[in-house]
């Protein structure tokens, strides 16, 4: 999004019949309405499908929400009428959200805290490391680049259940495993995650190969054309690492769970402490269910507009 | 064993906490089953004296356990807030441990960092032992004069070794009695044939789904087992004794509860355990522990209800089941000591007082006061037998049980014969491997 | 793939390839040291482990070689958690892809309210996959929410029709089990396909459709002649990622059923076999055993995947 690429574009002369005639990019307008069903306006067919796509997405986005509104409505219930079906709690109480604010242990803030510290740190620490190696593995040849991305895949079929002793052995040995050196232990488990890495090369893969040539053609090196060129073009992959990331690391719930003690405890872990093995005390977990989901809503929310702009914002329009 | 009990707490599971009593790979066999009715009831009372030799101890004693409720937390940082005024040479340091606790214990044996005094689930009290994981305590009872026979001895059984050491001691106990909801069960039956008739006459009445909620199970049905001349085991763990006429017959008529309707699970109710039941007036009568009383106190504060014994069967003595934890030292805990002078104070006749006192755990000695409204299932724990732990691979067992009973029910064929067969299968694996 | 296909041809830029190789694995360094450290030493871990009886806190034990690969398949439960997770693989995937692409197809274009509906779509996902399976537990009760909008929409007798009764205890019985589990987890899952289908959407140029609009082609010809073939590297992405991640079946599995996958066995999954084995039975060697095959099972499949979706440079 920074606009640095002055990289001239080679005339659509893409070599090899490709699809991808990357000149004609200019036009934003034409990226965005990439699925073409609505854009061909003036097609009657085009009105009704327009109708019932509004109506089915509504629908589906009216069913999305009926769990949410459900832990809304739950959160302000006593406990007695949280196991009713009524939508109108009765009567309406505070109490799950009083709850929150003073008795817990850590603090509602505390935990907030420890959630967005590690979860910030893992999400930049995937952002960095993922599109490095991402670029590597789809970009540039080096000897041994298949068995090494193998690797990379092969680290995503480990089930965690069946590296935790192993782990925790090795972290329990550089002493990570005890006091706030705990957070730096969940941090490195998760500082890069093989799904990042993957989608950050398919998506480099994806981008035509000419705008990366026309920079190299003008002598910048393999660091300034990762960082200068690729890495704005990459703005929509790298938006959904970040988003997946952050999300992903705010609800960790294994690691953090084993690898941390009470006082560094995240939010997902502090959603059991309403839970006993007969009694779950649904109002106050269910506010927490809310506060928990907000920060990854709003982030979602910043992050998803990166999507819509995509190539055509990020440079290539000039 | 998704509603098996463990103690009073249970480890607290992921979110939706569902429990898990785990079952036993113990090499050997051992850690027998003794619940001579009566037994040592009135024994001794001899809580252990401090002795001058514990006063001498200082230092640091790490304290680890699952924890199930605010409440808990409270009783446990009393008792300890009065271990520190009466040992105050000992620090404590307490610290809870949430998720699978099985699972994060592991990680501790693992890396050799383990608490000092720790929770140990009467499922895991021999695998642990036998694994090494745990401290024989014989030769603490001996130095220090600690008297163990004040203990129920249902309770304390789970808790030897293969080797015939003691290797826990309870920190408290529960029996499965009859909680009925008092507006339609005016007395507690005595027997199974008064229940039978009793829930018979409910049947349909009130909006009830059941007269009875009952457990597909093992972790309830084992009850009913014993009450009728029944076992899965010989008493010495190692003969296989499920295909008896008498647990047979046991088996039968568990079923035969459901075939009649005057039993349903929880599950076909909808809801998620006995108590919900019991608290939505789906069922007025439910085989539970005294982990019922704060649930339906907190939620169902308006259903009135009693507790009684579990009834006679044709064995014709009283006799249920029971769960339980044991504090255990660590076998790599480097303050063995420390350990111990909190031990003998948790599990001695003072600190369970203070512990049962909070109104979240029943004691697990004789000589310990009663806690108000508790006092059948204390009482039951004189004829209580282990309700897990009295075997290895007892929960493979009870997986089995469950599935076939569950077959059963699901068919709508309420033969026992499958159910028999299936645990007698895994009831000779268990005891092979 | 063709794009893809292209990226060997190399326009000379008088950098040796040697310098080229350097600054890959500069690149790289980090990420491959952290996952052959955490990761593949793990699976070294639990090679090492499986050939031995052992124990977790005294360590090797009497050297048994393959008696516990051998053993483990003699289990039937374990040879019911691999049906259970192949099953589940096998459904679930597709239904997920198909729902994901769906989705990112229309929340893509250029509509009012685009913003909301992608948020809408994505909220599933949004929240920790325990709140979520608890949440679904709650509503698929047999007095649950499920259960009630159904009765009230008079959509009974076509359930009935399937054999489901008007109070079906969706997640508490072992026929509708594992399948309930599969909605929940299609249901959730399709707004994080959707998100990938969505980054992948953009790399297609407008251009493209434009030629094809001129040509004459339908919006569902353009789909299926240029959108669907075009977003090869998002398919292969996401099905690589989708089959690895099923049959990794636990979390929910693990809530809804415990640890030993119950109704009878029916959310019984490979992961929570071993699981169950290690930290309940403390049967680690084992549960090594069974972990080492699981990820050669996932491992071949992926190769296999990566035969299908074309020629090698395109994983």
């Amino acid at each position: 999004m920074t606009g640095t690429d002055r990289s001239p574009m080679p005339g659509g002369a893409t070599p090899g019949g490709t699809v991808a005639g990357v000149t004609t990019l200019r036009s934003g307008d034409a990226l965005a309405g990439a699925a073409p069903v609505v854009r061909r306006v003036g097609d009657t067919g085009a009105h009704w499908r327009r109708r019932i796509a509004y109506a089915v997405m509504i629908a589906y986005g009216i069913l999305m929400f009926v769990p949410f509104a459900w832990s809304v409505i739950t959160s302000f219930k006593t406990q007695a009428d949280s196991v009713n079906l009524s939508v109108i709690p009765q009567p309406v109480t505070t109490e799950g959200w009083t709850y929150l604010f003073e008795r817990l242990d850590p603090s509602l803030l505390r935990l907030f805290a420890n959630s967005f510290g590690i979860a910030l740190t893992v999400t930049l620490s995937n952002l960095v490391l993922a599109s490095l190696a991402g670029y590597a593995f789809a970009r540039l040849r080096f000897p041994g680049r298949e068995a090494l991305f193998l690797i990379v895949l092969a680290t995503l079929m480990i089930p965690d259940q069946l590296r935790l002793v192993p782990v925790y052995l090795l972290l329990n040995l550089i002493g990570l495993t005890r006091g706030p050196l705990e957070y730096l232990g969940v941090v490195l488990v998760m500082a890069v995650m093989g799904t990042n890495v993957f989608l950050m090369r398919q998506y480099f893969l994806s981008i035509p190969r000419d705008i990366e040539e026309a920079a190299r053609i003008d002598g910048a090196g393999f660091f300034t054309t990762f960082w200068r060129v690729m890495l704005p073009l990459a703005t929509p992959a790298l938006s959904a690492v970040a988003i997946l990331q952050f999300q992903g690391t705010w609800n960790a719930f294994f690691w953090p769970l084993v690898l941390l003690e009470r006082q560094y405890f995240t939010i997902p872990i502090a959603l059991t402490f309403f839970r006993t093995e007969f009694q779950t005390n649904w109002p106050p977990l269910m506010a927490m269910v809310v506060l928990a989901t907000i920060p990854i809503l709003i982030l979602y929310v910043f992050f998803q507009r990166y999507f819509v702009e995509g190539i055509a914002a990020s440079g290539v329009k000039g | 064993m998704r509603r098996s009990v463990l103690a009073l707490g249970a480890s607290i599971v992921m979110i939706a906490g569902a429990c898990t009593s785990g079952s036993t790979p113990a090499p050997s066999t051992g850690g027998t089953t003794s619940a001579a009715p009566g037994g040592s009831a009135e024994a001794s009372g001899a809580s252990a004296a401090p002795s001058a030799d514990l006063s001498a101890i200082t230092g640091t004693a790490k304290l680890s356990g699952w924890q199930s409720s605010d409440a808990e937390n409270k009783a446990l940082q009393d008792t300890v807030t009065a271990f520190q005024a009466a040992y105050p040479n000992v620090k404590v340091d307490y610290k809870v441990i949430t998720g699978d606790y099985p699972t994060v214990m592991a990680t501790n044996f693992a890396s050799k960092n383990v608490p000092d005094l720790f929770y140990v689930d009467a499922s895991f009290g021999q695998p642990w032992a036998d694994q090494g994981f745990l401290e024989p305590l014989d030769d603490y009872f001996t130095k220090y004069g600690f008297d163990t026979s004040a203990f129920f001895p249902g309770y304390l059984a789970p808790f030897k070794g293969s080797d015939g050491k003691t290797y826990g001691l309870p920190k408290d106990g529960n029996t499965i009695g009859m909680a009925y909801n008092t507006a339609e069960v005016q007395t507690a039956p005595t027997s199974l044939a008064d229940l039978v008739t009793a829930a018979t006459a409910l049947k349909g009445k009130d909006g009830l789904k059941a007269p009875i909620c009952l457990n597909p199970g093992l972790d309830r049905g084992l009850a009913f087992i014993y009450a009728q001349g029944g076992s899965i085991v010989s008493d010495d763990g190692k003969t296989n004794q499920v295909d008896t006429p008498q647990t047979k017959a046991a088996v039968q008529w568990y079923l035969d509860l459901f075939k009649n309707g005057i039993g349903m699970t929880a599950s076909d109710m909808g809801d998620d355990w006995c108590g919900t039941s019991l608290g939505k007036k789906h069922a007025a009568i439910a085989f539970e522990g005294g982990w019922l009383d704060p649930a339906m106190s907190s939620t169902y504060p308006n259903v009135k209800y009693a507790w009684g014994q579990i009834p006679t069967g044709s064995s014709g003595s009283p006799v249920t089941i029971s769960y339980t934890a044991a504090y255990s030292i660590g076998a790599d805990s480097k303050d063995k000591d420390q350990a111990w002078v909190l031990l003998q104070f948790l599990a001695g006749k003072d600190g369970m007082t203070k512990w049962t006192s909070g109104g979240v755990a029943l004691p697990s000695r004789t000589d310990v006061p009663t806690p108000t409204g508790k006092d059948i299932l204390v009482a039951q724990a004189q004829f209580a037998k282990p309700g897990s732990g009295f075997m290895k691979g007892y929960g493979d067992v009870q997986k089995a049980f469950q599935d076939a009973f569950t077959k059963e029910i699901q068919d709508k064929t309420y033969n026992a014969d499958s159910v028999i067969a299936a645990t007698k299968t895994a009831v000779d694996a268990a005891l092979a491997s | 793939m063709t794009i893809a296909s292209a990226r060997d041809r190399r326009v000379s830029t008088g950098i040796g390839q040697r310098s080229e190789a350097l600054a890959a694995y500069a690149f790289i360094a980090i990420p491959m040291l952290l996952f052959l450290v955490l990761n593949i030493g793990s699976i070294l871990y639990a090679l090492f482990i499986s050939v031995f009886q052992w124990n977790i806190r005294s360590g090797a034990g009497a050297f048994i070689g393959i008696a516990n690969y051998q053993n483990v398949f003699k289990d039937p439960i374990f040879i019911r958690a691999i049906q259970n997770s192949v099953y589940y693989a096998i459904v679930w995937v597709p239904l997920t892809m198909a729902v994901g692409l769906f989705l990112a197809v229309l929340v893509n274009q250029k509509l009012r309210g685009r913003t909301f509906f992608r948020a809408a779509f994505y909220f599933p996902a949004i929240a920790s996959s325990a709140a979520v399976t608890v949440l679904w537990i709650f509503l698929a009760q047999p007095d649950g929410l499920f259960n009630g909008i159904r009765g009230a929409l008079g959509l009974n007798p076509i359930f009935q029709l399937f054999g489901f009764a008007p109070n079906q205890n969706w997640i508490g019985d072992s026929h509708t089990a594992l399948n309930s589990v599969i909605l929940l987890n299609a249901w959730t899952t399709s707004g994080t396909f959707m998100l990938f289908y969505l980054a992948s959407l953009q790399t297609i140029p407008g251009e493209v459709y434009e030629a094809a609009a001129i040509d004459g082609a339908g919006s569902w010809q353009m789909f299926w002649r240029i959108t669907f073939p075009l977003l090869k590297p998002g398919h292969y992405f996401v099905a690589t990622v989708a089959v690895i991640g099923a049959l990794q079946l636990f979390d929910q599995a693990r809530i809804a059923g415990g640890t030993t996958g119950d109704p009878a066995n029916a959310l019984m999954s490979v992961v929570l076999y071993l699981y169950n084995l290690a930290f309940f039975k403390f049967d680690f060697d084992r549960a090594a055993a069974v972990g080492l095959i699981l990820f050669a099972i996932i491992l071949t499949l992926t190769l296999i995947q990566r035969r299908l979706f074309g020629s090698a440079p395109s994983w």
